[in-house]
């Protein structure tokens, strides 16, 4: 273990000694920003167009550039905002901070260049979907909700289980296998209300990138993808307020200068109006949502800025006061960049994050706590060593508290007696190296290794089982089912219940053909230690995240992508298709009839076994001119296995196993073998937008009857093997129009009004169809349930 | 606990809408189903011994009765892990063609079971020859607790349609209980003592309708053993799986009868082989103590 850390070290010392000989060569570096409000720009592009190299700003809008002695001609882009073109004189290192300036719509003249979601072709990174704010504030949705995964779900490979669905599908993973960072924070549940909204105010952010392949080294932790989205920091120049009035929600968000020029504040928050959706009820019922935004920033010097942000989301429903349910996520986040350099830039984060869910069952009598905390501490740098390579490297550390539930009586009488589900504590360390490399004019690399670390520390009570098997096979009634634990053992707090160290190497290359083509290919692999266990298909809140330890292994994933690129019309269309082929180990399954929830003993219902998916991407992109939009296609597969554990002498008897499902493939809940979206928005004048995005998808495999029985009364139908058959296929159209109004112009006062109408066909698209027996005629049906018909709706955005 | 995850979706998708729809479900071979739960009084003299055979049928079409060749329950006595005594009760069909067997009334001797031998440490065993092939169950009786109180409530969980009630017993504290309610109408459900061992519990239960006054409703409480309250919840559960979004994986719910009629007790002691040849259904013995509650 400490040679692997050893050897690391080394390397990164090695790879930082590469360019002490360079000579005669001077820096350019500085931070670039919205004029107006000096919020920091992510992922400008600086070009020198002379000699072909570049750089794009980091997550804090800093850049950074060595150039040979000369003179040049820099220019700088970024979507929606106007370029800049500068001839600067390099004979010393200069510090360069640009402020840019919004694209004005003149919409008689020709071009509109607002939302150029343009592809990088040279860049080695693959399988990335960026969206800026403006086309998920476009994108028509649910009751009018400007919502971030969601406007996702119109990407290739990006699925959801279904409209009341929490998470989201990248790639064929599981919801849980996606890294969500707010802020760097992790968060634990992206939904509100079961999946209808995202948690994420649309309002308080300022970037969003979904990593499905390819992932950088400097990700890790979920085997799927990384949704990394960061908040505005905060208008320093002036101050303003942005919200909007909903069918759902409104919202409000305030920001300005503290310090002008110096230090910001922002704060927004975003609540729900009670007894949504349930206005049909005449008990007193309620279910709401409310979230909170809020973020601090300063401007020490030119080499440090410190911030501050926290996010508080809940979500509370209750029933006639019998039955009241809360849960949510809180994080709290402080960050520090320093400039050691004007190569060398870093950043320290500190994060608390938490999530809580809450139960209280008055007619049963009792309370229900639970939850996750963790500590993050990491501590990042990008060492940008000349214009061929630069370096990203830091540490990072979290510790984690799982609290699987508490049970406490709500009141005297209660019987219940109260308890305290045991919690489980890990420490999760990674170090990683990755490297951004020009090789030659046409081919760049981006290669990097991660080394992960994790640690399950002792808890309270440990259950040992015979031959260390806390499942047993019955071998005639071929089920599985929970061992009896032989024993126990109190494991102190500083003990290590077992621990897992892994090796993850990520490679990405891009090969340019022309300056409008481009080959890319990847591998990635990934270690995940979390798993939520949830068997539904698909996630509730009440799911509980547990960590790897003596029983449950931690998942691997390779990924394997290969990627064609092509930018049409120097730009104005762009097409793009990718390939890709995971493996993934140890994917946890469930015995028939696992119970998850305030199960102390979780490994007796769970065993490991294996994943795969595999598909073909496409997305063809209009990016300039009036009408914008895209058209995606994924086609793929994506299943799991769980075969049976290889038969371990013992006392004679058999012991061979059919595994789950009879140890055959079957697929996941989100396979959908083709996903079509089509997203198109025209703009007519200055006066109207219009907007339109269409969704067609396989059917989400189900299981139907192969027959029923009846026992005590009770029809019972009975099922064979796992998801063989598929809920009708799904489709939807949904549209927008957007009105500003004229008066808008030259006034401080800026409005719109957004009317939309979801799924306007009013298709009836089945979340799920039941199998029962009718309880007033007794005779068996199948029912299908679908969760949204029409939906039309109104908002109002303002802006002053 | 589940049950809750269920009324909460109830609750997420009141804005949903359901209807019935046409679906052609897959079909297979009627399988053998045997509902042999069988519920004692300890206070009668004799076990009521009924099992019920029938085939299986494709989900929207009724299952048939069906006869066997001949249905047997041996019990054995056990001490210290060996069979001291073995004991026979012969079935026989109560109505030709019913598929209901009861203790047989014309065999030469009395094949009724006395619940007097229950405080022994019996084994029973169901023994099936049907069509031609041999099915075995086994299964050891297991104790309830009485019923304290039984009382409507006036309570009501998500709309006026329902009637609580509110029952009342006291969990052993010597054991792991496992029990499983009969609230009439082919509504059951299952309940542990994790979390309120030895203690006296109240839990409400609803009906989701209105009970004309005066209307009896028989309560039954059992005891069961934790393979029996894993199959009669799976079983509820497959039959509950109202808000199919967030409802568990669905599963065959195989019970503890199978077909022994290939496997030969020498080099294959398991059913490994055969994992699509079984029958449905579950043999218990169980306690039941009852109660009545006159509606208001």
């Amino acid at each position: 273990m400490y040679q692997h850390l050893r050897l690391f070290v080394i390397t990164i010392f090695f790879l930082s000694s590469i360019c002490l000989f360079s000579q005669q060569k001077f820096t350019i570096s500085g931070t670039i920003t919205e004029a107006s409000s000096n919020e920091t720009l992510i992922g400008v592009t600086l070009l020198v167009p002379e000699i072909n190299t570049g750089v794009t700003t980091n997550d804090y809008g800093f850049y950074s550039l060595t150039l040979p002695e000369g003179d040049y001609q820099i220019r700088l882009s970024y979507l929606g905002y106007q370029d800049i073109v500068q001839t600067i004189s390099l004979t010393q290192d200069l510090r360069l901070n640009f402020g840019m300036f919004e694209e004005v719509e003149q919409l008689d003249e020709v071009v509109v260049t607002e939302d150029v979601e343009k592809i990088n072709i040279r860049k080695p990174q693959m399988s990335v979907n960026t969206l800026s704010v403006q086309t998920i504030k476009k994108i028509p949705v649910i009751l009018g909700e400007a919502d971030v995964i969601k406007s996702l779900l119109l990407l290739p490979g990006v699925t959801s289980a279904g409209e009341a669905s929490s998470g989201f599908n990248v790639r064929g993973g599981a919801a849980d296998q996606n890294l969500i960072l707010l802020d760097e924070a992790t968060i634990f549940n992206s939904s509100h209300l079961f999946g209808f909204f995202s948690v994420f105010n649309p309002d308080a952010i300022k970037d969003v990138k979904l990593f499905k392949g390819g992932i950088p080294s400097r990700y890790g932790g979920r085997v799927s993808s990384v949704l990394e989205i960061f908040q505005k920091e905060g208008n320093s120049n002036k101050f303003h307020m942005t919200g909007g009035i909903g069918a759902v929600a409104s919202r409000l968000l305030a920001e300005g200068p503290i310090v002008k020029d110096k230090a910001a504040f922002l704060i927004g928050g975003r609540a729900s109006y009670a007894h949504l959706f349930l206005p049909i009820f005449d008990v007193a019922n309620k279910a709401y949502f409310y979230d909170l935004n809020a973020k601090l920033n300063y401007k020490i010097n030119e080499r440090n800025n410190i911030y501050l942000s926290g996010y508080f989301g809940r979500d509370v429903f209750s029933v006639s006061d019998s039955f009241i349910n809360t849960y949510g996520n809180g994080v709290v986040n402080f960050r520090w960049n320093h400039l050691f350099s004007n190569k060398l830039f870093s950043n320290l984060s500190l994060i608390y994050s938490d999530y809580y869910y809450g139960l209280e069952l008055d007619f049963v009598g009792f309370k229900w706590n639970s939850g996750i905390q963790n500590f993050n501490v990491k501590y990042d740098l990008k060492h940008y060593l000349s214009e061929k390579l630069r370096l990203n490297y830091g540490i990072n550390n979290i510790y984690y508290k799982f609290n699987p539930g508490k049970i406490v009586p709500n009141s005297p009488e209660s019987g219940i007696v109260e308890e305290q589900l045991i919690e489980k504590y890990a420490n999760e360390f990674a170090a990683y190296i990755d490297v951004e490399h020009s090789v030659t004019e046409d081919l760049s690399l981006e290669y990097g290794l991660r080394f992960s670390y994790f640690m399950r520390l002792g808890q309270e009570e440990l259950n040992v089982y015979e031959n260390n098997n806390p499942v047993i096979f019955d071998p005639f009634l071929l089920i599985y089912r929970e061992a009896e634990p032989i024993g126990t053992i109190n494991p102190d707090r500083g003990e290590t219940l077992a621990s897992f160290a892994n090796l993850e190497p990520r490679i990405s290359l891009a090969y340019t053909l022309n300056s409008d083509n481009s080959f890319k290919a990847s591998y990635t692999r990934l270690a995940q230690y979390l798993h939520l266990l949830s068997n539904t298909s698909s996630p509730t809140p009440l799911d509980v995240w547990t960590p790897s330890g003596p029983f449950i292994k931690p998942q691997l994933l390779d990924q394997y992508a290969l990627g064609y690129f092509r930018n049409i019309k120097n730009g104005d269309y762009s097409f793009e298709t990718e390939v890709f082929y995971k493996d993934i180990q140890n994917r946890i399954d469930y015995i028939d009839g696992a119970n998850l929830i305030a199960n102390n003993a979780i490994e007796q219902v769970i065993l490991n076994g294996t994943a795969r998916a595999y598909g073909l991407e496409l997305l063809f992109r209009k990016n300039l001119g009036k009408f914008q939009g895209w058209l995606a296609y994924t086609l793929s597969r994506s299943e799991q296995r769980t075969p049976g554990r290889p038969p371990v002498e013992d006392n004679g008897r058999s012991n061979r196993e059919t595994g789950i499902n009879l140890g055959q493939w079957y697929s996941t809940p989100y396979d959908k073998t083709h996903d079509i979206s089509v997203y198109g928005s025209y703009t007519l004048n200055k006066k109207w937008t219009f907007n339109s995005n269409f969704i067609y998808q396989t059917g989400q495999p189900t299981n139907y009857p192969i027959g029923q029985f009846e026992f005590q009364g009770i029809v019972v139908p009975y099922y064979g093997l796992r998801n063989q058959e598929r809920l009708p296929d799904y489709h939807r159209l949904d549209i927008s129009a957007t009105l500003t109004p004229k008066k808008n112009e030259g006034r401080k006062w800026k409005s719109e009004w957004v009317f939309s109408i979801y799924n306007v066909y009013n298709r009836m698209n089945a979340a799920s169809i039941n199998f029962r027996e009718n309880q007033d005629t007794g005779v068996n049906e199948a029912v299908r349930t679908s969760i949204f018909g029409i939906v039309p709706s109104v908002t109002y955005n303002f802006k002053f | 606990m589940k049950k809750y995850i269920f009324l909460l979706a109830i609750l997420a998708l009141n804005v949903s809408c359901e209807e019935v729809i046409e679906v052609e479900v897959p079909n297979e071979e009627p399988r053998l189903v045997v509902d042999g739960l069988i519920r004692v009084d300890i206070d009668e003299p004799y076990i009521p011994v009924e099992v019920k055979l029938s085939l299986s049928s494709d989900f929207f079409n009724n299952n048939t009765p069906t006869s066997a060749e001949s249905v047997l329950i041996q019990y054995d006595e056990y001490e210290d892990g060996t069979i001291i005594n073995s004991f026979f009760s012969n079935l026989a069909e109560l109505e030709p063609g019913s598929g209901i067997y009861t203790p047989d009334p014309n065999f030469s001797s009395d094949q009724r079971i006395p619940t007097s031998i229950l405080d022994r440490n019996l084994v029973f065993n169901l023994l099936i020859r049907h069509e031609g092939r041999l099915y075995l169950a086994t299964t050891e009786y297991v104790p309830a607790v009485p019923i304290d109180s039984l009382i409507q409530g006036d309570g009501t969980l998500f709309n006026d349609d329902e009637t609580e009630i509110i029952i009342t017993f006291t969990d052993d504290p010597d054991r792991d209980s496992f029990y499983l309610f009969d609230f009439s109408f082919s509504e059951f459900l299952v309940t542990e003592d994790e979390f309120y061992k030895g203690q006296q519990f109240s839990f409400s239960y609803f009906y989701d309708q209105i009970f004309e006054p005066n209307t009896e409703i028989e309560i039954g409480l059992m005891g069961a053993d934790q393979t029996f309250f894993n199959y009669m919840d799976l079983l509820i559960e497959q039959t509950t799986n109202d808000a199919g979004i967030f409802s568990t994986p669905v599963a065959t719910v195989r019970g503890n009868v199978f077909d022994i009629t290939d496997i030969d007790n020498m080099d294959l002691f398991d059913n490994v082989e055969q994992p699509n040849v079984f029958p449905l259904g579950y043999f218990a013995i169980v306690q039941e103590y009852k109660d009545t509650l006159v509606i208001q």
